[in-house]
């Protein structure tokens, strides 16, 4: 040991460096940033009022395509999508509370089965959940193969209630995790307080409300965005309802001849603006009034024991609900896909066969089975889901380090409104960026292939899988790395046994997140796969609309279980190569 | 030698520590003023200072968890911070006890304690048994497979305590560990670490804010306040010669009074008349030449005062407010007049509320300072 060997460490770790190494990497992070979503959005925006900009019209700036969005059909599309996420939003919220509450709070049955119910429902795609009621309540289909009549609710799902339904359920597990984090922070010392002084049970729920104040409202504001910003509903049930809705009025605008690239941005533009100002309210609420009271002193929440007879109800109640958001959806799929010549009047009545399933991997119409598609939605989602995890830790560690400095704020500002970005917003934004000249000359020459299809699909994954992890990875105490540091391991080695157990399984849970979301996506992947590089999703929709509705629905049915065994796959594996500790602690977020 | 680690840190060998003109600030606010300390091997060194006098900056300077502003840190003459150099935690050779435990929670007792001996050049049987050995010492042998979550706050210290002592470094580190236990436990721990920090024969670093503890675990005390250094000494001077007021005051007063010196008795004492007892005068040490002009305080140590019944001849007459029982005496909060009070007054007998008494000052316990150079 020598002076001369401290000397040459400082080399490496002098007290400048980490600062240089630090800015360093935050500009990379935004120029990484800036191509995944900033330059792309924009771009594409910027169209709805300077046309000219991007050789689009003869205008540098004009009002003329605001006007024609709002006067237009588009313009019933947006006001449609207004008032549908406003319900969606309060329903939502009212049953992700109810639910939580029971779940969390008190001793209903099946606790643990709900909350896996719910990370279900957040990983199907809304086009899915729609095929699934479609194929249960259309004549001829799997409720009357059943013996059950529906022909009185087909036209009336077919229209705003049945948008209602399947939107609700789909923003139901988005307000259900952000209520629970609220509820399971709220000890039982704050209702306690209450009724030691004299408080009945309900002013002791007026009390501790408050309490959770923001999370309902954070909860209210994703569900309204989710909603805004949905693709799936709008490009099944909405169309065939004849029910526009802002998204697909935005699709219509690019897709048709000749695409409208201005419409479809002022469309995209009031689609962002409707779902900032909600969001930028909650965030305001969060900064004021944390409802993140875990502290060490806080005690495990109190359940509230039921006697038998509410129990019963109220587990009746649960299952009622999620039976309806995921039981029927997944039972309509399934039933759908058996029955013969679906949705066809046959006069011999309703028959139960298995042809379709025959017909995914080896079509007799078109020839072009499910295949490919699927292992190229795997692919994608194994790309796509680990490059979104990479980059979502490190925003997330950014989000919580140097909290109140500039940079956090910055970056917490960009998260938010990248959140409120839809997914058909970015695909057509990267459409229009990524075939500028400049770009495919001097930056990347990426237009119409597999990559920027990846890209997108990363950008969209991004913002909302760092909020997700920015939670759990706050929760680790900053001693425990340095207490790693302290007794003698280095930086790798200090996370590594340190951070990475705490983290693995919001790690586990937000790749297996974003994986089944990259294989069920569809509005990006409408917008730009490449030419003969279908998605499962893609190829799908192409079956129920054109060819076949019966291999489309058994081919969705064969996504969903060989989703669900990739999910059950990577548990398994979780289970059995991580050690002991690794599972008892961390990020409790499939727990009840 | 272990760990890979720059500074030597041969087991069981005590380091030295030099640390020279530190400071460090966040922004524009300044936690470490210009600090010098040298603390030589086998010290046990405790930094006593209220919340934000930059005790924990210190420490974690020390550590190599914060980069200094400026000044230089040294481990056995070895620079490990400073203008050109930083050297991080994991090669400083050093231990530290968290005032969270900082216990990792996916792993069990026994492998938090073996962590530091990971990258040890110990064959894994040694490890083994020195793991053993230290769960035996601190007590928790039969926790050893259990983890964190599962143990009560003072067990958990005493794993956070075996695994400091694991690596044998020759410099421990202690973030006020006894902060989060109550009042029983604390006292045991306490006196497990003196006595083992010591059996091992590294230097200490501890950090606290409650002067009795740093009392009973120093061998020198450095008192910090807002970033700066005051007064660093052994227990005895800091307790009987304190620098300043706020040294005074932090180590523990029965009372302050601005007093009129009335002569200097012989060197370093003087006679001074007391505010509220008019014609009675006492005698007090001081460091100052103090004239009788001069803006002077008088302080008092607890152990100074003692209550005497009213027909006693001397002392100065006061009424008892507030009485507690202490379990082997009682302490006394007395009124004595024009507003003043003197607080946490030994008496082995219990005197009762709104009872007059008489109080006398021990000289020894006095002390005058100039209140126009307060810190």
């Amino acid at each position: 040991m020598a002076i001369a060997a401290v000397e040459s460490a400082s080399l490496t770790t002098s007290p400048k460096d980490p600062r240089r190494r630090g800015s360093l990497g935050g500009v990379l992070l935004w120029v990484v940033l800036t191509l995944l979503i900033i330059a792309p959005v924009l771009s594409f925006l910027i169209l709805g009022v300077s046309p000219r900009v991007f050789q689009q019209g003869s205008q540098w700036f004009t009002l003329k395509y605001v006007r024609e969005s709002f006067s237009s059909y588009s313009g019933q599309g947006i006001f449609n999508s207004l008032w549908v996420a406003s319900i969606v939003s309060v329903l939502a919220v009212t049953l992700a509370t109810t639910l939580a509450w029971l779940i969390h709070r008190t001793n209903v049955g099946g606790r643990r089965v709900w909350a896996v119910a719910m990370w279900l429902l957040l990983m199907m795609p809304t086009w899915m959940m729609t095929l699934g009621w479609s194929d249960l309540l259309q004549p001829f289909g799997g409720a009357q193969a059943l013996g059950v009549n529906t022909h009185w609710f087909y036209g009336e799902f077919f229209g705003p209630l049945g948008i209602v339904i399947v939107l609700t359920s789909a923003a139901l597990p988005f307000a259900y995790f952000i209520v629970s984090a609220g509820l399971q922070g709220l000890g039982p010392e704050f209702e306690d307080a209450a009724r030691i002084h004299g408080a009945g049970p309900l002013r002791s729920f007026q009390t501790v409300l408050p309490i959770i104040a923001p999370a309902l409202l954070s909860a209210l504001a994703i569900s309204f965005a989710e909603t805004m910003s949905d693709f799936g509903v709008a490009f099944t049930l909405g169309y065939h309802a004849h029910f526009p809705m802002a998204t697909f009025m935005l699709f219509s605008a690019i897709s048709n001849f000749p695409a409208n690239f201005s419409v479809a941005a002022v469309i995209a533009l009031v689609l962002i603006i409707s779902t900032v100002p909600p969001i930028l309210l909650q965030s305001r609420v969060m900064r004021k009034r944390s409802y993140a009271v875990l502290s060490g002193r806080t005690r495990a929440p109190r359940r509230r024991e039921f006697r038998r007879g509410p129990r019963v109800a109220a587990t009746a109640g649960v299952v009622f609900v999620l039976f309806i958001a995921l039981g029927v959806p997944i039972l309509g799929a399934v039933i759908g896909s058996l029955v013969k010549n679906l949705g066809i009047e046959s006069a011999t009545g309703v028959h139960f066969t298995l042809t379709y399933y025959s017909q995914v991997f080896h079509p007799s119409v078109t020839g072009k089975s499910l295949g490919a598609p699927l292992l190229l939605s795997n692919q994608l989602g194994l790309v796509v889901a680990t490059g979104t995890g990479v980059l979502a830790v490190v925003l997330a560690r950014r989000l919580i380090a140097n909290p109140g400095s500039w940079s956090q704020r910055v970056t917490d500002v960009f998260l938010l409104g990248s959140v409120a970005v839809p997914g058909v917003v970015l695909g057509v934004g990267y459409i229009f960026f990524y075939n500028i000249g400049f770009v495919t000359h001097h930056v990347v020459d990426i237009y119409k292939t597999l990559p920027l299809l990846m890209l997108a699909l990363v950008a969209n994954a991004v913002p909302g899988q760092t909020r997700f992890m920015a939670g759990p990875v706050s929760q680790i105490q900053p001693s425990l790395g340095e207490a790693a540091r302290v007794h003698g391991a280095g930086r790798m080695r200090a996370w590594r046994t340190t951070n990475l157990p705490l983290m693995s399984r919001v790690l586990l849970w937000g790749w297996l997140l974003t994986f089944t979301k990259t294989i069920s996506e569809l509005a990006i992947s409408q917008i730009l796969y490449p030419p003969s590089q279908e998605p499962a999703s893609v190829s799908i929709q192409s079956y129920l609309a054109n060819y076949d509705p019966g291999t489309g629905t058994a081919m969705t049915v064969m996504t969903l279980f060989e989703m669900l065994a990739v999910i059950g796959i990577a548990l398994a594996i979780y289970r059995l190569v991580t050690p002991e500790g690794w599972r008892r602690i961390g990020w409790s977020g499939v727990q009840s | 030698m272990e760990r890979g680690s720059v500074v030597n840190k041969s087991a069981r060998r005590a380091t030295s520590v030099s640390i020279r003109g530190l400071t460090k600030r966040f922004g524009v606010k300044s936690a470490l003023d210009d600090v010098s300390i040298d603390i030589a091997p086998g010290t046990f060194l405790v930094l006593l200072g209220p919340s934000g006098s930059g005790k924990t900056t210190l420490l974690r300077c020390l550590a190599g968890i914060e980069r200094p502003s400026g000044g230089t840190i040294a481990i056995d003459g070895e620079q490990v911070a400073g203008p050109k150099t930083f050297v991080p935690p994991e090669r400083r050779g050093l231990a530290m006890v968290f005032q969270d435990y900082a216990l990792w929670p996916h792993l069990s007792v026994r492998k938090n304690v073996a962590y530091p001996l990971a990258t040890s050049s110990l064959a894994k049987g040694d490890r083994k048994s020195r793991c053993d050995d230290l769960l035996e010492r601190v007590g928790i042998s039969h926790l050893s497979e259990r983890f964190p979550n599962e143990l009560s706050g003072g067990e958990q210290q005493r794993v956070a305590l075996a695994r400091a002592l694991a690596a044998e470094v020759g410099l421990i580190l202690f973030d006020e560990p006894l902060s989060n236990l109550d009042a029983d436990r604390r006292e045991q721990l306490r006196i497990e670490i003196a006595t083992l920090t010591r059996e091992v024969g590294a230097t200490a670093v501890y950090i606290t804010h409650d002067q009795s503890e740093a009392f009973a675990l120093a061998d020198q005390i450095g008192v910090l306040n807002q970033g700066r250094l005051i007064q660093l000494d052994a227990p005895e001077t800091i307790y009987r010669h304190p620098t300043n007021a706020f040294v005074a005051r932090f180590t523990g007063v029965a009372g302050e009074f601005p007093v009129r010196v009335l002569g200097e008795k012989e060197p370093n004492r003087v006679e001074v008349a007391l505010p509220f007892a008019s014609g009675y005068a006492i005698g007090a040490s001081t460091t100052e030449k103090l004239g009788p002009e001069a803006n002077v305080r008088l302080f008092v140590r607890a152990v100074g005062v003692s209550l005497v019944a009213p027909s006693h001849g001397s002392g100065v007459c006061g009424v008892v407010r507030d009485v507690a029982f202490n379990g082997h005496g009682y302490d006394h909060v007395v009124d004595v007049g024009d507003g003043f009070s003197l607080t946490k007054i030994y008496a082995a007998s219990r005197f009762e509320r709104a009872q007059n008494v008489k109080v006398c000052f021990d000289p020894s316990s006095c002390f005058v300072m100039d209140s126009s150079r307060e810190a």
